[in-house]
């Protein structure tokens, strides 16, 4: 009996312990005061969200928790109710979300761009294309090496949309997927002397200690607006509907506007304010 | 090279200047990892005793499954207790995804196998008389399992501080459990990870500096223990 | 008169594996009596003392303690347990100072007040005094022999089973460890001896129950002039 008894008494024991340890964590898990925020790894590593939230937090008591992942996984997060609130930029991705439900609608926040970023002889000679297409296209005719992200991010998908534009399609030995983030991207880029195309603000961030020049850029093509999107509650009753309509409220409202204009990087301005005023009065109680 | 040497010159530099976000981060992964520890250890310790003195059908397949489980790679174990605890897994009414908990529940689900096989081979080894005499000594069962316990704490020590090893170094469970949100769930390795992908390999080293020191200081523990054991016996 | 039972045992049976060890093996012990146990190597005398001392379980048996009627033997071994120690033939030495040791047979309910002067007496029935905070891990055989009893005595438990407690004595420990057996006697304990040297012990033991083939073959009487009351009929089933 003695090994038997003590085994069983000492481990219900220790359940019930932990399913009372469970349970109080499960009730102090999610504080109300707590918004979630899936966003992306390139938004999150411009320093921006560090520059912006501590002022939303203090004038609004919330506290933001930011989760920073790829674009695909930003909304799956979203459409899973495991975040409460997105800040994407991959705009036909975010109108699929809202359309199928999962997010209550999209506002426009802000806009920055990409640039293709190349070695600094430019071997593909891109510089002073006409529009990025033809800048594409020198970049394969050449065979030059190519970072793609390769990790279904914002980036990778404006990327492939534009080799699409292009009329090219990107394989071969040249053509390299590294399944990274943006700066992982970038430094193999520079390891390798290939090009890639960067958001400008991960790009500012990291070209001090990078042998890459901007090759190709101010397209409209390569413009990257950032949409904000709350997870729809009626699809997910827990979520922290209130604290993401307040983020957003404060995103697009004056004074996360001014900021964000305000924010720059290496003294160069990063994102442009892009609020609709049409979206802003939606929102005005 | 002249990359490294200054990337480890500011790492000392920002080690030693007792940079705020560093130390956060250093706290966040002690504090973690020390609870996931503290979770693991009486139930896997208790299964360790059970698969080493008891005899019950299915006693071998629980002690190979959990030899077995040692070596899933974290991620794996990361990924599925993401699945379980989003919420539209089975666990999701929990709430613990991108909390501390759900990183210290991935770093339990790690430290368990590696606390049951070690805790097992230690009892297992052990002198079955000491918890005969024990007992015949008129200890209760609660009172001989203790001195079981006691009689093999070098055994089991080992056990815990290979354990904190694996958890303290792991980034993929925490990173996806924990979703390495600042000041949160941000702990040394996934802001490890995090640094070198954003460029900023000074943060990188100091805090592998870390974790090489803690490795050591674990290393050295254990092979002091291991030699203790070895005496006992 | 009927001779007072302290335990008997009847139908208890034990086998490892497809080997009976114990087949149907029935007998008494009388209060305060001193039985040897003896048997051929692997004749099942260390089985029969743990099954008694509730380390193993038998396969089945039945059992009668003292004032109460006969039991199967899983109802009866709680009371069992309680009662009955066992020593082993190589003592298991707690990592620890002797005194550790000793302190642990006492119990933490005893408070340290009443303790010390039980375990100073203890170390002096076993001439031990001067080891007191040695390392009992590094004591020798005799001395753990030694320890070992001192801690059984401190326990007192109603009855004593004993493996080979004189194997690899020398003459001088052997004597002591006589010495203390004659004292436990003397008090009152039931003691089961199980060896391979009757010799050491006549004058000690007044029963002897010899294992063979599974079964309690032979029993011997052995009258002690020195302890009362002589026990007889020791073999006989005894169902009242
Ligand atoms: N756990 C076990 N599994 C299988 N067989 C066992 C086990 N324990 C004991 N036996 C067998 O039971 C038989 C009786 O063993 P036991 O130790 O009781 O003999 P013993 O009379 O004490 O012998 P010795 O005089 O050598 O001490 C032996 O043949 C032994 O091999
Ligand atoms: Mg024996």
């Amino acid at each position: 009996m003695s090994y038997r008894h003590i085994f069983v008494r000492i481990f219900s024991l220790l359940l019930i312990a932990l399913s009372a340890l469970q349970f109080s964590v499960a009730q102090a898990g999610e504080p109300q005061q707590v918004i979630r925020l899936a966003t992306t790894t390139s938004t999150d590593n411009s320093g921006l969200l560090q520059a912006l939230l501590p002022h939303f937090e203090k004038s609004s008591g919330y506290k933001v928790h930011v989760i920073a992942v790829g674009t695909g996984k930003a909304l799956r997060m979203g459409r899973d109710g495991d975040v409460d609130v997105v800040l994407v930029h991959a705009r036909k991705a975010e109108d699929k979300f809202v359309k199928e439900g999962f997010g209550e609608r999209r506002f426009s926040v802000m806009y920055n761009d990409f640039v293709l970023v190349g070695p600094a002889d430019d071997p593909a000679g891109v510089r002073g294309s006409r529009d990025v297409g033809d800048a594409f296209r020198k970049i394969a005719r050449h065979k030059a090496p190519f970072i793609s992200r390769g990790d279904d991010s914002g980036t990778h998908k404006k990327e492939l949309s534009l080799w699409k534009k292009a009329g090219v399609k990107p394989e071969g030995q040249w053509y390299r997927e590294a399944g990274q983030g943006m700066g992982k991207v970038l430094q193999i880029a520079g390891e390798l002397g290939a090009y890639t195309l960067t958001d400008r603000g991960t790009w500012l961030a990291y070209q001090e200690k990078l042998p890459l020049r901007i090759a190709f850029e101010g397209d409209p093509l390569l413009f990257n607006p950032y949409g904000i999107i709350a997870v729809n509650p009626k699809l997910h009753p827990h979520v922290n509907h209130d604290g993401a309509m307040a983020l957003i409220r404060w995103m697009i409202g004056k004074e996360g506007q001014t900021r964000i204009a305000a924010f720059t990087l290496h003294g160069q301005q990063l994102f442009k304010p892009d609020a609709k005023a049409d979206e802003v009065a939606l929102l005005k109680p | 090279m002249s990359a490294l040497l200054e990337a480890t010159e500011k790492a000392l530099e920002l080690l030693i200047s007792g940079d705020e976000a560093l130390w956060q981060i250093i706290a966040i992964s002690f504090k973690v990892s020390g609870s996931a520890i503290l979770i693991a250890t009486p139930p896997a310790l208790l299964i360790a005793f059970a698969l080493a003195y008891l005899r019950f059908p299915g006693r071998r397949v629980l002690v190979s499954l959990f030899s077995t489980l040692l070596s899933v790679p974290a991620v794996v174990v990361g990924l599925t207790l993401y699945l379980l605890l989003s919420n539209r897994g089975p666990l999701g009414d929990w709430r613990l995804l991108f909390t501390q908990s759900a990183m210290v529940v991935g770093q339990i689900a790690l430290a368990f196998p590696i606390l049951v096989a070690m805790g097992h081979a230690a009892l297992q080894s052990a002198d079955k008389r000491a918890w005969e005499t024990a007992r015949t000594l008129g200890a209760s069962p609660l009172r001989a399992f203790f001195v079981v316990i006691r009689e093999t704490r070098f055994g089991l020590l080992a056990a815990l501080l290979a354990a904190y090893g694996r958890i303290i170094a792991e980034v993929g469970a925490s990173m996806m459990l924990g979703g390495n949100i600042l000041n949160y769930t941000r702990n040394i390795p996934t802001a490890i990870a995090l640094e070198t992908s954003k460029g900023e390999f000074a943060q990188g080293i100091a805090l592998g500096a870390i974790l090489l020191l803690l490795a050591f200081t674990l290393n050295g523990l254990l092979h002091y223990v291991q030699g203790k054991g070895v005496q006992m016996s | 008169m009927k001779p007072e039972y302290h335990l008997q045992v009847s139908q208890l049976c034990k086998s490892h594996g497809r080997r009976l060890i114990l087949n149907e093996v029935e007998f008494s012990l009388p209060k305060g009596s001193c039985t040897l146990l003896t048997g051929e190597n692997g004749a099942g005398k260390t089985t029969l003392l743990r099954i008694l001392a509730s380390l193993e379980k038998p396969d089945r048996g039945r059992l009668r303690l003292a004032e109460q009627s006969w039991q199967p033997w899983r109802k009866a071994r709680r009371m069992l347990q309680q009662r009955v120690m066992y020593l082993h033939q190589h003592p298991y030495m707690f990592d620890g100072t002797v005194e550790y040791n000793l302190r642990f047979a006492l119990g933490s309910r005893v408070p340290q007040r009443d303790a010390e002067p039980l375990i100073e007496k203890a170390l002096r029935l076993i001439g031990m005094e001067s080891f007191r905070k040695t390392s009992a891990r590094t004591l020798s055989g005799g001395e753990r022999q030694r320890v070992a009893l001192a801690r059984a005595w401190l326990r007192s438990p109603q009855v004593m089973l004993l493996d080979e407690p004189t194997a690899n004595l020398d003459y001088e420990s052997r004597q002591r460890t006589l010495e203390l057996l004659q004292r436990l006697r003397n008090d009152g304990m039931t003691l089961v001896i199980a060896s391979h040297d009757p010799l050491h012990f006549e004058g000690l033991t007044e029963q002897r129950l010899h294992l063979q083939a599974g079964r309690v073959e032979a029993v011997e009487l052995n009258m002690n002039p020195a302890t009362q009351p002589a026990n007889v009929i020791l073999m006989r089933r005894d169902y009242a």
